[in-house]
């Protein structure tokens, strides 16, 4: 088990590695040259060239490139290009801890959620619960986030002119904080992010749970005189659980590009919108330490999901 | 009279499926006593699996159903039990063993967990501890080396033939009166077949458990029952004592079976004798007695009316055959 | 989630998983199937020609009612676009325009054509389904936004789907390091999540490709310039998955009997994978492109919602989604038109691809 773990490790390590290298590059290669840029149209050589070493720009690219994975290790991810002076984890950091709000609660809900109607749907296989639930999940999967997120505007638009109910359409309420009018701004963001991971869990889940209902483990449950919910949650989940567990890497980049759109969409300043902010601005090692961010965001999934994996499938260990 | 163990009266189990309502079970009648081992063969299809699953009420609802019949365990009828009822007594009073032992077991739990899961299950008063002593005790009598170590292993880690025998100690660690095994050798290597057998025989005959054994090989029928019965289309056609099915088999498709068994000393160029024919489509199964249309005997009578199991005048021997041997 | 390479639903061939076979697809393919003719009573019958499980498929595919339903509002999604414009710029009389003057439909009923004084409008007998915020003709710049998703979902696809076969199936059926460079390419791409990887060439090269591109007449004009950096960019994050379907079901291929019989009657390996593996791999190829469309059209109008894609003047679902997102309060109509049109195509090609699948593949069903 141990091997499989330190394989996957260096497997992902490498990947980690080309990742940093392909942003490093595509902002290395990128047109433009950003101290002209910052410094205007007129400028001295000298401070051009005081700048251009500050930055390090006047380096071979490899030796950008290893300064740049040194930084990446010390968190340091340079200077912006657009704010000057401003280190880009400065800039990140007031919209860091809004993202991780969005993106915790875009996992707690998508688990809390998704398979418990999965599993619902599949202990009701083929009646209408189980069609009618599917049919939305699919629907909420299928759907584009930006698109179901103006939906839902429309709809609290519609609702707020109906009933005079002054719900906000946009904006983000205090970090972390949970009043009611914090609970006004933050549900409607947090359940449409939310809901394509969670209509993706729901029908995965439903999937694996009939798949193992049918095995003959669970009819051995049965003869064996235990009560059914305890062969349902038992024997049967534990066995679908497996599947759920190796897809979370997967859903998990989900949620990292689901950040971009909801936070334009519902104006919320997180590190998205920063993100979205610094194209334009062309900052470029803003754009690069957001995309290294959520490159090792879906990279830590990856290997969360193979830990878990040895965790609860026994058959692992044995290789 | 002692009281027969399990009387089964009539009991039919259709399963409504798409292309029709299949007659799995159509009206089938039979006994067991205390400590019996009764052998019930049949061809793929003939009901006898059904037979089993529906005494224990694991028929898979949709699409099957058991929809006539009593099945009368010690004097109750099981179809009248509660959910509750109904699994205090499996795995308990009455326990099953089935045909596939390497997908049987839960691959997440260990063999000791799955053992001494039941017994926690049954007896309400014991300790985690006293069950896993349990578990490790079933596991040494069916005869797993090692058993105190190897009962915190993992299905994966055993072979087919030693996963069947847990799946027997599952089975008999509340030492039931019954133990229904449908086809429990058929997956396994021969020589692993008998090993099987003959610990099922030993521990039956140790412990007093009756044994319900499902197969389509005869030959193991010879070597472990006391009593058989030859099932056809959902019905029962034959029960009696093992002797006489094989000495003296009174329906003729009994007959046709034994006739079909390749012997080692016929000779070589003696050509195998199966039964012409096929089984009848159990969405539409024929008027009149169902082997009928493959019937060497068979006459007019056979075709109208069906018969049911009467003596043939060899002690308990019953056919259902208006012309039995 | 807002694109739809990585097809994630379980049933799908080839899963999530990376080293997965994908589900085991009917392999008679290539050996003619036959398929009994009922003979009804009292109707002639001539013995038609046992049909290929092509065929087959074919049929099943038509009984879907769903997937034929889907089927035909993905055609008029495709032919609406492309013989629209034709029709509408000649639909309606000549207008007077405070700002213009006299212009006729072709000027109004276009999609770049300003029109200041008719701004935010709801649909009406000039402009059929309404004018946007600076007075363009919604219904038009509709049309042209189609006419740009399917564009580009079809470049992408082309490439996806060659390049995909090519070094798939050179991955599965000669293995060694073009299988393990593509394997370790998957798992590069598979790191940065979605658009991503598309969303970083976009922001840094957007620019550049604007002013390069554009000089290429009718693809590069109004603000189309950079659809080729993003149908770059989005071909390059689909073909690694294609290619990893089409390895799977390779390998399967490979391991037939009918492929140990034709080398050993002497077929070279051209000929095998020309004749034998290719062919087989249509079906596979078709669901994943199917599904691979709905995931480009989402990302390309994903990276146009984000500024990314399409450049004003130019359309696209996406560009008009965040150009009306701030009048949701006010006029909700223009956000809304997008979305539905995107949320149909979206469902009906998820859809589509289902009852294509069902249709080639029946054992995925439940």
């Amino acid at each position: 088990m141990l091997q499989f773990l330190l394989k996957r490790l260096i497997g992902l390590i490498f990947v980690v590695l080309c990742v940093t290298f392909i942003t490093f590059i595509l902002g290395y290669l990128a047109p433009g040259d950003p101290i002209k840029t910052l410094l205007g149209s007129h400028f001295d050589p000298i401070t051009y060239a005081q700048l251009r070493h500050q930055y390090g720009l006047d380096l071979p690219w490899y030796q950008q490139y290893y300064n740049f994975l040194v930084g990446l290790f010390h968190f340091d991810f340079g200077y912006s290009f657009h704010y000057q002076g401003r280190a880009v984890l400065d800039i990140l950091s007031s919209g860091l801890p809004i993202s991780l709000e969005l993106g915790v609660w875009g996992l707690f809900l998508t688990i809390l959620i998704g398979i418990p109607i999965g599993i619902f749907a599949a202990l009701r296989a083929n009646t209408w619960v189980d069609t009618a639930t599917m049919g939305a999940s699919l629907v909420l999967y299928a759907l584009p986030t930006f698109v179901l997120a103006v939906f839902v505007q429309v709809l609290i638009v519609s609702i707020d002119g109906g009933t005079g109910v002054n719900w906000p359409v946009a904006g983000w309420g205090n970090n972390w904080q949970y009043t009611w009018s914090d609970i006004q701004f933050k549900l409607a963001p947090i359940l449409v992010y939310a809901a394509i991971s969670f209509a993706y869990f729901a029908r995965l889940s439903r999937t694996t749970m009939l798949e193992v209902l049918r095995q003959d483990y669970v009819r051995t449950a049965r003869a064996k005189g235990l009560r059914e919910r305890v062969v349902i949650y038992k024997h049967a989940f534990r066995n679908a659980m497996i599947p759920l567990v190796t897809v979370f890497g997967l859903f998990l980049g989900l949620l990292v590009i689901g950040v971009f759109f909801i936070e334009r969409i519902f104006n919320i300043p997180g590190i998205g919108a920063t993100a979205i902010q610094a194209i334009s601005d062309r900052d470029y090692p803003v754009i690069q330490a957001t995309a290294v961010l959520g490159a090792v965001a879906v990279v830590l999934g990856n290997l969360i999901s193979d830990l878990l994996y040895t965790v609860v499938d026994p058959r692992i260990k044995a290789e | 009279m002692t009281e027969n163990l399990l009387e089964v009266n009539n009991l039919k189990t259709y399963f409504f499926t798409r292309g029709g309502v299949v007659k799995a079970v159509d009206d089938v009648t039979f006994v067991m006593k205390q400590g019996e081992t009764l052998g019930v063969v049949g061809e793929s299809g003939c009901g006898k699996s059904v037979t089993a699953l529906s005494v224990m009420r694991l028929v898979a609802n949709p699409p099957g159903k058991i929809v006539g019949g009593e099945i009368n365990f010690n004097g109750d009828n099981i179809l009248e039990k509660s959910m509750d009822e109904l699994t205090d007594l499996r795995g308990s009073k009455i326990s099953m063993i089935f045909q596939d032992p390497m997908t049987s077991l839960n691959p997440v739990f260990t063999v000791g967990y799955q053992i001494a899961e039941t017994v926690k299950r049954h007896r309400k008063d014991i300790s985690n501890d006293q069950a896993w002593k349990r578990s490790v005790e079933m596991l040494d009598l069916v005869r797993i080396p090692d058993p105190k170590r190897r009962a915190k292993n993992y299905p994966h880690e055993f072979s087919g033939g030693m996963r069947q025998r847990v799946m027997i100690a599952i089975a008999l660690a509340c030492n039931p009166q019954l133990l229904i095994a449908d086809e429990p050798t058929t997956a396994l290597d021969v020589t692993i077949q008998a090993q099987v057998l003959e610990l099922m025989k030993g521990l039956s005959q140790e412990f007093g458990t009756a044994v319900m054994l499902i197969t389509h090989d005869l030959g193991v029928v010879a070597g472990t029952c006391q009593h058989v019965n030859v099932m056809y289309a959902g019905h029962v056609v034959e029960s009696a004592p093992v002797k006489q099915i094989f000495e003296t088999p009174a329906h003729p498709y009994t007959v046709g079976l034994l006739q079909s068994i390749p012997r080692l000393n016929e000779s070589r160029d003696a050509r195998l004798t199966p039964i012409a024919g096929q089984p009848p489509d159990l969405t539409n199964p024929p008027a009149g007695c169902p082997y009928a249309p493959r019937c060497p005997k068979v006459q007019s009578r056979c075709r109208q009316e069906r018969p049911e199991l009467m003596p043939v005048g060899r002690g308990e021997q019953v056919a259902a055959c208006f012309y039995p041997n | 989630m807002d694109t739809k390479d990585t097809n994630t639903d379980l049933n799908s061939p080839g899963a999530v998983v990376p080293d997965a076979a994908p589900s085991p697809m009917q392999t008679e393919l290539a050996i003619e199937g036959g398929e009994e003719v009922p003979i009804l009573g009292g109707q002639e019958k001539e013995q038609k020609k046992s049909p290929t499980p092509f065929q087959d498929s074919l049929r099943r595919l038509r009984r879907d009612k769903r997937a034929m339903v889907s089927l035909g509002i993905m055609i008029f999604f495709i032919l609406l676009p492309i013989f629209g414009p034709l029709i509408y710029t000649h639909i309606g009389g000549t207008v007077v325009s405070p700002t213009s003057g006299t212009i006729s439909p072709a000027a109004y009923h276009s999609p770049f054509h300003v029109e200041l004084d008719s701004q935010d409008q709801g649909p009406s007998a000039q402009y059929w389904l309404g004018t946007d915020a600076v007075g363009r003709d919604l219904f038009a710049r509709l049309m042209q936004g189609l006419l740009i998703s399917i564009s580009v979902a079809l470049a992408v696809e082309v490439v996806d789907v060659l390049l995909g076969i090519t070094i798939g199936v050179l991955a599965g059926f000669y293995g060694g390091w073009i299988d393990q460079l593509l394997a370790r390419f998957t798992d590069i791409m598979f790191a940065f999540p979605g658009l991503l990887f598309a969303i970083l060439l976009t922001g840094i090269f957007g620019y550049q490709a604007d002013t390069i591109f554009s000089k290429i007449p009718i693809i590069g004009a109004n603000g189309n310039a950079r659809l080729i950096l993003v149908s770059l960019a989005l071909a390059m994050t689909t073909w690694p998955l294609m290619a990893r379907y089409v390895r799977g079901q390779t390998l399967q291929l490979k391991e037939q009997q009918f492929v140990e019989a034709a080398r050993t009657s002497g077929t070279s390996n051209t000929q095998i994978i020309s004749r034998h593996i290719v062919p087989n791999l249509f079906s596979i190829v078709i669901i994943a492109a199917t599904l691979n469309i709905s995931g480009t059209i989402i990302g390309e109008a994903g990276l146009s919602f984000l500024g990314l894609g399409v450049q004003p003047p130019g359309s696209s679902l996406g560009l008009m989604i965040n150009d009306a997102l701030d009048l949701t309060q006010t006029h909700p109509w223009e956000v809304l038109l997008p979305s539905i049109v995107l949320t149909i195509i979206v469902l009906a090609l998820s859809f589509l691809g289902d009852g294509l699948r069902d249709a080639f593949d029946p054992r995925s069903k439940d």
